[in-house]
């Protein structure tokens, strides 16, 4: 019954308050856009570079004269490792064929004996990607046996661990940002529908209702405002998407807990905005 | 059942109230009259808690002003009714709507709550234009509203601030007549108004305000002894 009286009287409300409630629910939507935006593109970082750090690989070339003996104690070592997803190794036959495949030409014709080394190479996994992790690990593995050089992305790793993190934290700081922003807009534009509406609280506080019950349609009245700017959010960040995938990035990372989120969030400052203005409304009457 | 004990109220340095002492027992009907700014709102507000005095106690019912918390002030608002000049009616609403709106923010069931305003309805006289908005209804029709609104919690007293400022003087004397009828079927009725010929058209027993101070206590007839009406 309750519930029915606060859904009705925030129907009412909505119908009667027509452009503020307008307005509210266009800078929710819009607000939620933005940061639905800016949750993809953080996303999308992040799935870039996870993609990127699956396929780090370390390559340990060996010293020639390396015996068999020496490779299978090196392999095992290697799967030994915590960090290691993979162990390769590559001799210096698959060495040369790699080459020649890569290079087209047949350098065995030219030279008397191959010149490449025996290689490992370690796809490391992705939890142990950070630059000081496989830094940690290549100078574990540089004071091994038959070992006589390591190589691996150094600087690549760096810049991209470096610009993620920076890319994460701008993203971060733009979508508190923008929180606070709707916050301060979903309070403001509701306290205007509250004081237009004014009137309904005086009555019902004359008739002897109790704060919970003036509050009730106001908070019901914010959240069906998140709840419908929330959904036309979805709607445009969805149409963003489709557009970007078909037209610039088709491999767009998009995940379904993204427009959870959205409208949870529009549904959260809807009922927020809401509780906060009729609290304060009613506590300076 | 409404006492003021010795009451001063301030709002800030200004003087609102000023030594009010006064009883409305069950059933009275009684008129606050004095001019504007002498405190006949005040005073009404003080009854159904909306201000608080400053120095000494009112007692409304079982709730005293001393100590009453503020989530009790609903419960004492619902058995004191309000009325306005103004009328405050939801314009977009029936007259129907808008009394049931009432029983409605405070829960009310709905099964209960036709009843109950058909009932208000008929006892106000305006049934048959309970699907009116109130855009069409005249002014004294308005007032009913109102009154109905006020009464169909069933309060013990009925508020009136200045019920008739805003009506002609033949809807003023059928909104008191009906006040008059509801008194008469046990519920107390105090009106503010500035209105002597209203007492005098209605007499019962008037307190007179000045400079929030009650200067004349004077039962029913008795007006004319201090003013020339």
């Amino acid at each position: 019954m309750n519930l029915l009286f606060f859904l009705k009287e925030a129907l009412i409300g909505l119908k009667r308050t027509k452009i503020s409630a307008l307005i509210t629910i266009v800078s929710i939507c819009l607000s939620l856009n933005l940061i639905g935006i800016f949750i993809l593109l953080g996303l999308n970082l992040k799935d870039i570079f996870f993609r990127f750090y699956k396929e780090i690989e370390v390559e340990i070339f060996l010293e020639p004269k390396i015996s068999e003996d020496q490779i299978s104690k090196l392999i095992a070592e290697f799967q030994n490792y915590s960090e290691v997803k993979n162990v390769r190794f590559v001799s210096r036959n698959e060495a040369l064929k790699e080459f020649q495949d890569i290079f087209g030409t047949d350098i065995s014709g030219v030279l008397t004996e191959n010149p490449l080394p025996a290689s490992f190479r370690l796809t490391l996994k992705s939890s142990f990607s950070k630059p000081e992790t496989v830094e940690k690990l290549t100078s574990k593995i540089t004071g091994l046996p038959g070992i006589q050089e390591i190589i691996y992305q150094k600087e690549i790793i760096n810049f991209i661990h470096k610009y993620f993190n920076i890319s994460l934290i701008i993203i971060g700081v733009f979508a508190v940002i923008l929180i606070v922003i709707m916050t301060i807009l979903v309070f403001n534009t509701i306290r205007l529908t509250i004081y237009a509406r004014r009137d309904i609280i005086q009555i019902m506080k004359l008739v002897g209702a109790t704060n919970f019950f003036i509050k009730g349609p106001f908070i019901f009245e914010g959240l069906l405002q998140g709840l419908i700017g929330g959904i036309l959010s979805i709607l445009l960040v969805w149409s963003i998407t489709v557009i970007v995938k078909n037209i610039f990035l088709s491999n767009l990372f998009v995940s379904a807990y993204l427009y959870t989120f959205v409208i949870g969030l529009g549904i959260f400052f809807g009922l927020i905005g809401s509780y906060l203005s009729v609290n304060k409304y009613l506590k300076y009457q | 059942m409404i006492e003021f004990f010795n009451v001063f109220s301030y709002s800030q340095d200004r003087l609102l109230l000023k030594k009010i002492s006064l009883k409305i027992h069950k059933g009275e009907f009684v008129y606050l009259i004095g001019k504007t700014g002498a405190g006949k709102t005040t005073l009404l507000r003080h009854i159904y808690m909306d201000l608080f005095p400053t120095q000494g106690n009112v007692m409304v019912d079982q709730y005293s002003s001393s100590n009453v918390k503020l989530r009790q002030i609903p419960y004492l608002r619902r058995k004191v009714g309000v009325v306005f000049q103004d009328f405050k009616l939801l314009p977009d609403r029936n007259v129907y709507e808008n009394i049931a709106f009432a029983l409605r923010a405070i829960g009310i069931r709905r099964k209960e709550l036709k009843s109950k305003v058909l009932s208000i309805l008929t006892h106000v006289g305006l049934n048959h234009k309970r699907y009116h908005m109130p855009d069409l209804l005249s002014g004294g029709e308005k007032q009913r509203v109102a009154i109905a609104r006020a009464l169909v919690n069933e309060p013990f007293i009925l508020l009136a601030d200045e019920p008739t400022g805003n009506l002609d003087p033949e809807a003023s004397k059928s909104t008191i007549e009906l006040l008059e009828r509801i008194n008469q079927g046990g519920t107390a009725v105090c009106i503010a108004t500035h209105n002597y010929n209203l007492i005098k058209f209605a007499p019962h027993r008037t307190l007179v305000l000045e400079n929030g101070e009650i200067i004349y206590d004077l039962a029913s007839g008795q007006l004319n002894k201090i003013v020339n009406i």
